[in-house]
């Protein structure tokens, strides 16, 4: 199903901006307004996922009959448990870059808000997706099932080098256009990828936390005693 | 020869293509996520059993399994393009042995974004196509083919990599959505305008929809096109858990016959289909006969989403043009891309339909900053641009990477520049600007202005260049100095028209140089040559009574049906007013920064400039008020977004005083210059413009070098702008060696500058580990470590 955004989540919006419990000052909100409006035209919203079976092979967690394979201790542990997992990709498309570049040029503020709005975008939209995905396999199957967070290359020590194999896996750059660069960065620049762990028994509600994120020797909310709100 | 054998193919009523390679190997038991171009090594016999099966059934051209075999896909698989190229040729021409029919180099999207979606270059694209290309020619490709691109100046590349290396004839379809647009945009008519233009030899629409959802993408293409019209969809929808398709054979072959009425000539089937498709397709094409679309050929220009048809008045915005303009020449000194961006994007919206881009100053090296402006424009304005120079040079670097249509500003009738200027036009698939002058410079007379626009269009149809590609400029002459020439041009205008039917051209500005009130006098002529049958005025869209002449003009003439447009533009400003600017608190200038009134701020500099010192303000007004927002920040009052704001109020006092200096001839105020760069391989550039924001406005000359910048160009700018701080930003991981890089090439050639370091995911520890001098943590830091390095 096409997803699209109606709205943004304004309290994530003023939390990525870094203001905390502060109430924003009305210039910045009604810039909010602005971009979120922006942003919600031009998004162009789309995603891919397939379900595999895996297990623990020789060179890490081994992704179904494919010969792709995720690496590391941290997705081991994440994936403990689980004997599927789904692959997500997600992108808000070209579109959502022009409009951060442009909205950048005249005035760099609404440069870092459209930014930001468009953060939040891209993970309702993978919300949705996961939504999505959780739906289609409640209504396949009996028993209950548990999900984890989402995983994404570069936590922990998932190594950022894989995105390109896992674009290739998902037919991702010919069926919605999302491509990673030779330094592995997801392009269009608003992109996600991430593995989800399905299991039949309860698996700990674990969020994403900052143990594995690459920023947490440097994230601007540890450093003020606060988190990103993936925490 | 190979030219000979399609067209004799073309022969025929129809071309019939072959299915899917992909969807035959799955069923074979290719794994998802391998590479099925590998298997024309392991397994050849499987590939070679598929092409039969397609030709049995009635392929005339089958693909070879060559789609991903880009070395860029291909990377780490231990096998080169050209080995992967030379054995799937081999399978096919092993399948074709004894038939007629022919192989096809199959090329796909390299599976990498370009600039300035991605970082690959428009070069990088063209050297991987022509790798594969080459090698495609050399093992014995009959003709090739170009599929599933989404973007382009990626089928561009691919399209001018296949013409400079090969003579083959090339086919070139793009995958849309139901939208009739690309992932990336692409809409029909810019496809065909702009691979026509190239030299294709067949245009069309492959893979991602069903052939029931074709009818309104072929009808649009066939009104944009002369070239054969390609067919190659999918087999309807695939199911997203079973990846079943949801069209059968027979009903696929009935979609594809009902497309014949809208000119469909090569048909073929994509994803999910199979020989029995192409069995069935052939069964439903036979004993019916093509029906060639009626072309009517239109002079047109386009961006990759936008095609402006001149079927009515066009407006070519001037303003990219540093002729006169001293802020101009400053920012194409200091390569500040921004303010060219700037420039482009208020045009767009004060009503231009093209942008004229003009960048030639001597102390630049023009050619490369054609390119870079040609890139960073398309980054951000839809509307089409017209190259603008007299160095050939620098014409041929701007339409090399201009993805679209463009027109070249100029040829004129001397031999020389025909020479020089039309073979450009003739590879690119430009339309031109002729300017009716010569060895003997502009004829007085109508007629002699007539004759060399007659020449000019003689010699562009000897190069194969189509006649409604040729605009003809018929000059302006300055009313104050030669008032008779006025008639005379306007009745030059009229005869080119009428008698050569060709549009044409004029820079309406220059008109009432050296006269009082110039508006008048230039809208008043706009009208008149309108009248006379200008197509595309050269004008200040920002002018309001410029683009109103036209509109009027529309209007009056019943081109804007109901007026429509004009409505669209007008019907409020009579109604209701525009609502005043509020009025500036009673604040002075520090309230004003720090509230970010950008008004305000420009406003109150205005006043304060009538009795102080610039310097004066700068330092006792803007950079404490500046500070103490700064310090707000940091102590957590105030946040990004405000910083941000103040910041742009500090820029708007800034450009009151460097318009203000620039009046009185006094060097513009500057604190020191530096260089910004995020570095090479990294796309992420908020953080810098951040950056770059807070430094120009604390009034350092920035030198922004973009971002994915190679090590070389950031040494080069540090040197040419002799940069005392060159500041570095990476965000990703695997780009921190890229900074590395970039610190170990300054310190080797000993550039004598500072390094400050910038990123999320760079620490202190790691900054020093690299040899940076400085690390910020923020954007607020660069600047106290700029004061630092250049003490007030």
């Amino acid at each position: 199903m096409p997803i699209t955004l109606t709205d943004l989540d304004r309290e994530e919006i003023f939390r990525y901006l870094g203001y905390g419990g502060a109430q924003p000052d009305p210039a910045t909100l009604a810039l909010a307004e602005e971009c979120s409006r922006e942003l919600l035209a031009a998004a162009q919203p789309r995603y891919r996922y397939a379900v595999y079976p895996i297990w623990e092979g020789g060179r890490g967690v081994q992704v179904g009959d494919t010969p792709f394979f995720l690496e590391g201790e941290s997705i081991r542990e994440h994936l403990a448990g689980c004997r599927r997992a789904a692959l997500l990709c997600a992108t808000l498309s070209q579109p959502a870059d022009r409009l951060i570049h442009t909205a950048g040029l005249g005035d760099m503020a609404k440069g870092l808000v459209m930014d930001v709005c468009a953060s939040v975008a891209i993970e309702q939209v993978c919300d949705r997706a996961e939504e999505e995905i959780r739906a289609k396999l409640a209504a396949e199957e009996e028993g209950p099932l548990y999900f984890t967070f989402r995983f994404s290359p570069g936590y922990g020590d998932l190594p950022l080098t894989i995105q390109k194999e896992f674009l290739a896996l998902l037919d991702a750059p010919r069926r919605i256009g999302l491509c990673a660069t030779e330094n592995q960065i997801l392009t269009p620049r608003k992109s996600v990828t991430a593995v989800i762990g399905i299991s039949e028994h309860p698996v700990e509600p674990r969020r994403r936390g900052c143990a594995v994120c690459p920023l947490n020797k440097t994230c601007a909310f540890r450093k003020r005693g606060d988190h990103c709100g993936n925490q | 020869m190979e030219t000979n054998k399609f067209s004799q193919l073309l022969q025929k009523p129809f071309v019939l293509l072959d299915g899917a390679m992909g969807t035959m190997l799955q069923k074979s038991g290719l794994p998802m996520g391998a590479l099925p171009e590998l298997y024309n090594l392991t397994q050849p016999e499987t590939i070679t059993a598929i092409h039969r099966a397609y030709i049995k059934a009635g392929a005339d051209v089958i693909y070879a399994n060559t789609f991903g075999a880009n070395r860029h896909k291909l990377a780490g698989s231990g096998f080169t393009p050209e080995q992967v190229i030379a054995a799937g040729i081999a399978a096919a021409r092993q399948a074709v042995r004894g038939t007629g029919a022919l192989v096809a180099l199959d090329v796909g999207p390299i599976g990498e974004l370009l600039e300035p979606a991605g970082s690959l270059s428009f070069d990088g694209a063209y050297e991987i196509f022509s790798q594969e290309i080459t090698a495609g020619a050399a093992a014995g490709a009959d003709l090739i083919a170009i599929e599933t691109m989404t973007d382009l100046n990626e089928t561009r590349a691919a399209l001018l990599a296949a013409k400079e290396n090969t003579d083959l004839p090339v086919i070139c379809t793009m995958t849309f959505e139901e939208s009739g647009r690309t992932f990336t945009g692409c809409s029909i008519p810019s496809m065909a305008l702009t691979l026509e233009g190239l030299g294709a030899d067949a245009v069309g629409i492959n893979c991602s929809l069903g052939p029931d959802q074709l009818p309104p993408l072929v009808e649009e293409l066939a009104k944009w096109t002369r070239l054969p019209i390609v067919v190659k969809p999918n087999a309807g929808l695939p199911d997203p858990s079973s990846q079943e398709y949801d069209i059968g054979p027979e009903q696929f072959a009935g979609y594809i016959a009902a497309l014949i009425p809208y000119g469909i000539k090569i048909a073929g089937g994509c994803c999910g289909t199979t020989p029995e498709y192409l069995g069935m397709l052939r069964k439903a094409l036979e004993g019916r006969s093509y029906q060639k679309p009626a072309f009517v050929p239109k002079a047109a220009v386009c961006s990759p989403s936008a095609a402006v048809p001149v079927d009515r008045a066009r407006i070519i915005g001037e303003r990219i043009n540093p002729t006169g303009k001293k802020l101009f020449k400053q920012a194409l000194i200091h390569e500040d891309i921004d303010y060219i961006l700037n420039q482009a994007v208020s045009q767009v919206a004060a009503g231009a339909d093209i942008l004229d881009v003009n960048v030639g100053l001597p102390e630049i090296d023009e050619p490369r900053m054609m390119v870079r402006v040609v890139k960073a424009l398309q980054g951000v304005v839809d509307t089409p641009l017209q190259l603008d120079s007299s160095d050939p040079a620098a014409l041929e670097a701007g339409l090399r990477v201009y993805s679209g249509k463009a027109i070249v500003n100029s040829v004129n009738g001397e031999e020389e520049s025909l020479n020089a200027v039309l073979p450009l036009v003739k590879q690119y698939g430009a339309a031109v600007v002729g300017l009716t002058l010569d060895k003997g410079g502009i004829p007085k007379t109508a007629e002699g202005r007539l004759a060399i626009a007659k020449r000019i269009l003689e010699r562009a149809l000897s190069l194969g260049i189509p006649k409604e590609n040729v605009f003809i400029d018929c000059l302006t002459l300055t009313a104050s100095a030669e008032q008779a020439a006025v008639a005379e041009t306007l009745r030059a205008v009229r005869m080119v028209k009428e008698q050569l039917g060709l549009k044409t051209v004029l820079g309406v500005s220059n008109i009432s140089f050296g006269l009082p009130n110039r508006e008048l006098v230039n809208h008043s002529f706009l009208t008149l040559a309108l009248a006379n049958g200008l197509d595309l005025p050269i004008l200040n869209p920002n002018i309001k009574a410029m683009t109103d002449a036209v509109n009027a003009y529309h209007l009056l003439m019943n081109i804007d049906k109901g007026a429509e447009h004009f409505l669209s533009a007008y019907a409020q400003e009579d109604g209701a007013p525009a609502a005043a600017a509020p009025a500036g608190e009673a604040g002075d200038l520090s309230y004003a920064v720090e509230k970010g009134l950008k008004a305000d701020a420009g406003r109150i500099t205005g006043e304060l400039l009538k009795t102080q010192e610039p310097m004066e303000i700068v330092n006792g007004l803007l950079i404490p008020a500046l500070d103490a927002v700064g310090a707000k920040f940091e102590s957590g009052k105030l946040f990004l977004p405000q910083l941000i704001q103040s910041a742009n109020a500090a820029q708007a006092a800034f450009e009151v005083i460097k318009a203000h200096l620039s009046k009185t001839d006094k060097a513009p105020v500057s604190r020191g210059t530096i260089v910004l760069a995020t570095v090479k391989g990294d796309i992420h550039d908020i953080g810098k413009n951040i950056v770059k924001v807070l430094l120009e406005n604390y009034g350092y000359t920035v030198i922004d070098l973009g971002r994915d910048v190679e090590y070389e160009a950031v040494v080069d700018a540090a040197i040419r702008h002799k940069a005392k701080l060159v500041g570095l930003s990476a965000l990703m991981t695997t780009t921190l060696k890229s900074m590395e890089k970039t610190i170990a090439l300054l310190r080797e050639r000993q550039v004598d500058c500072k390094i400050m370091v910038g990123g999320a995911v760079l620490t202190p520890e790691y900054a020093k580990t690299i040899g940076a001098d400085f690390y910020a943590k923020d954007a607020k830091e660069s600047c106290d470590i700029a004061e630092r390095v250049f003490p007030a």
